[in-house]
């Protein structure tokens, strides 16, 4: 299995007593929450997490994008992977994701992204994603639109990696004469694409198409929904497309906290845990699905489960026996992973060691000892110790 | 007596709804989309003819392929004007369907008797912000389309299970897709006012939160001739929250044009 660690870089100094004026960290929180002085300390100590975590053995390091929020402070992925580029020598990089469609020149994404990738002489991955509903507020784009948008950069941007240039692309949203990317990406024929997502068919469909197989990443989930759509992803290659999906087609990705006992890791991540679902994840039904994000037939699907991650209140123990994070020993977390593994089979993990409020030194140490408690193992799970298909997915 | 009949043009599905009798009133819908009981209309229906088509991707109408933004839905207007064959009628355009309205005008002004533009989207006016009906909760959408008349009767009629539902989310979808960037708004569209030439009566919610009254007022002073009303006790709906003081405004104005 390869393991990645995930930073979200959250605002952490965040006045939590903001919900008591405004509805969400997203879209309508004054950037006047903002301390650029504590924003400097802030970027430097994630970014030094994540080359701790690289030196210390994960196969990966991975960034994401949001905009206008204090969740997550990378509204461009590409500053921070292009940070960590020259900073680690072995591991790769996954942008999970870039919202290309988002962009009204998505082709100057695709440069960048090639740019890290000849940089780094090959460790990119490269994650496609349409941005959350909240996006959509914060940049303007029309989110009646996000689905064939995404698609169509998408389409663009992977010819401009993969075709000899100069060639014109005339689509419905994206026109260029001249589409001749320099330079073209470092791997051949194009860095891996990934799609990451809390759970759509669409997307599942959309990845497991033979002519892409793209990872697909479960993020932020209950056990249940994980197991659901990971095997649905499967049973998609399988019935809809006639080919046996690989397990490198699949991964999850979760909060994890380790301590010395179950108990302590308990105690410890507690209040940061909490701050993160219960403060900076909270949204609004209108803000995470503005009208036309979602097909109506996802609509329906959402409806119910998005509710359980971001529209409750949560507390650690609910978090944990739902699964959305794995907190305790290194013992139980590493139990925990290698049965979930057993299950699903899924040879891509990725960890959000820091989270909400976490501190530096808690956040260091849950690096240090996943990495020397956990990590080893996971990293040893093969084909063989997965139990094959156990469930029939719900759809 | 009113129905609605779904006509097929050009290969998609329309939902017109029409009812009374007299001169042709052409009524274009809003954001939110047509009811199947707007009171508004049902009084106007009493002295005119209404047309009210539900606009691609709203209400029972299909979404049209290329119909993207207001000035496709525009050239889609011309079609079905033909199609139904109306050649001089008045028009009546709430919110998004004024400055539709506008945009017909500008093109097609010959096609006109008359415009009544009501709480009417369509120009920018600087430094005067607009509601944001997307990003808020039903709550606070109520407390913005209504000065306090029958607002949360009105969310529960437009709200249920099956096919309201599926209409409520649609309405939705089909109104970012006319309206959500530039925000209900064609920032040149006042460059083209000059050739709006039928008369026009400009009706406005004393209490609108969605398109302050300021934006009547700009809009009076953009389109030389044309007259203005306001209602009071009114938000953004006025043909929901004000139904007698809407079909009054339109009824009274329409005979004052002399047709």
């Amino acid at each position: 299995m390869k393991v990645f660690t995930f930073h979200l870089m959250p605002y952490a100094s965040l006045d939590m007593n903001f919900m008591e004026k405004y509805r969400a960290a997203w879209v309508v929180l004054p950037n006047t929450y903002y301390d650029p002085k504590i924003g400097h300390e802030l970027y430097n100590r994630y970014l030094d997490e994540l080359e701790l975590a690289a030196e210390l053995g994960f196969d990966g390091i991975s960034v994401n994008e949001h905009h206008q929020n204090a969740y997550g402070l990378m509204p461009s992925p590409v500053v921070t992977a292009a940070a960590l580029a020259r900073r680690t020598k072995t591991a790769k990089l996954a942008i999970l994701g870039n919202a290309f469609g988002l962009r009204e020149h998505p082709l100057n994404l695709a440069e960048e992204h090639s740019m890290i990738d000849n940089i780094t002489g090959g460790r990119l991955i490269s994650g496609m994603v349409r941005g959350i509903g909240a996006e959509y507020f914060s940049t303007g784009n029309n989110p009646a639109f996000s689905h064939a948008r995404f698609q169509e950069a998408h389409d663009l941007v992977v010819q401009a990696w993969t075709r000899p240039g100069p060639f014109s692309f005339e689509g419905k949203f994206y026109h260029f004469e001249y589409v001749n990317t320099w330079p073209r990406p470092y791997q051949q024929p194009h860095p891996p694409i990934w799609a990451p997502s809390t759970g759509s068919t669409e997307t599942i469909e959309w990845a497991a198409h033979p002519s892409r197989k793209y990872t697909y990443l479960q993020a932020y989930s209950p056990t249940q929904s994980v197991m659901r759509f990971l095997n649905y992803y499967r049973e998609c290659a399988e019935s809809m497309y006639g080919y046996t999906a690989s397990s490198d087609q699949i991964g999850w990705s979760t909060p994890v906290y380790i301590s010395d006992t179950d108990q302590k890791a308990r105690d410890e991540a507690k209040p940061h845990i909490e701050v993160l679902f219960n403060r900076l994840l909270r949204l609004p039904f209108e803000m995470l699905f503005p009208p036309g994000y979602l097909s109506q037939k996802s609509l329906a699907n959402m409806r119910s489960h998005k509710r359980s991650v971001s529209g409750q209140e949560h507390t650690i123990d609910s978090l944990i026996d739902q699964g959305i994070i794995v907190c305790g020993s290194p013992d139980t977390v590493r139990k925990q992973f290698t049965e979930t593994h057993r299950l699903l089979g899924f040879q891509n993990l990725l960890c959000l060691m820091q989270f909400g409020t976490l501190p530096r030194d808690l956040t260091e140490r849950n690096i240090r000892l996943f990495a020397s408690e956990v990590l080893p193992a996971l990293q040893g799970l093969t084909d063989k110790q997965y139990a094959g298909m156990q469930t029939k997915a719900a759809e | 007596m009113a129905e609605n009949a779904v006509i097929d043009l050009r290969g998609s599905k329309i939902n017109i709804w029409r009812a009374g009798k007299g001169e042709t009133v052409l009524f274009l819908h809003g954001l939110q989309g047509r009811n199947d009981h707007e009171p508004g209309l049902e009084e106007l229906a009493k002295s005119f003819e209404v047309i009210a088509p539900d606009h691609p991707g709203f209400g029972r109408s299909e979404s049209v392929d290329g119909v993207d933004d207001i000035k496709d839905l525009s050239l889609f207007y011309l079609d079905l004007l033909d199609a139904l064959k109306l050649d001089r009628v008045h028009v009546v355009g709430q919110c998004i369907g004024g400055w539709l309205a506008l945009e017909l005008a500008i093109y097609a002004g010959q096609k006109f008797k008359s415009l009544s533009l009501v709480n009417s989207a369509g120009i920018r006016v600087k430094d005067v912000p607009r509601g944001d009906l997307f990003v808020c909760s039903e709550e606070d959408m109520v407390r913005m389309l209504f000065a306090g008349n029958g607002g949360a009767e009105w969310m529960k009629s437009i709200r249920g299970a099956g096919e309201l539902e599926d209409i409520y989310e649609r309405n939705r979808a089909a109104a970012a897709k006319y309206s959500w960037s530039p925000r209900l708004c064609n920032p040149k569209l006042d460059r083209w006012l000059h050739r709006v030439n039928a008369p026009v009566h400009i009706v406005w919610g004393e209490q609108n939160r969605v398109l302050p009254p300021a934006y009547g007022e700009a809009l009076k002073k953009l389109i030389p001739g044309a007259s203005h009303a306001t209602i009071a006790n009114c938000a953004h709906l006025a043909h929901i929250e004000q139904p007698q003081k809407f079909a009054q405004e339109i009824s009274q104005f329409i005979r004052r044009t002399g047709t």
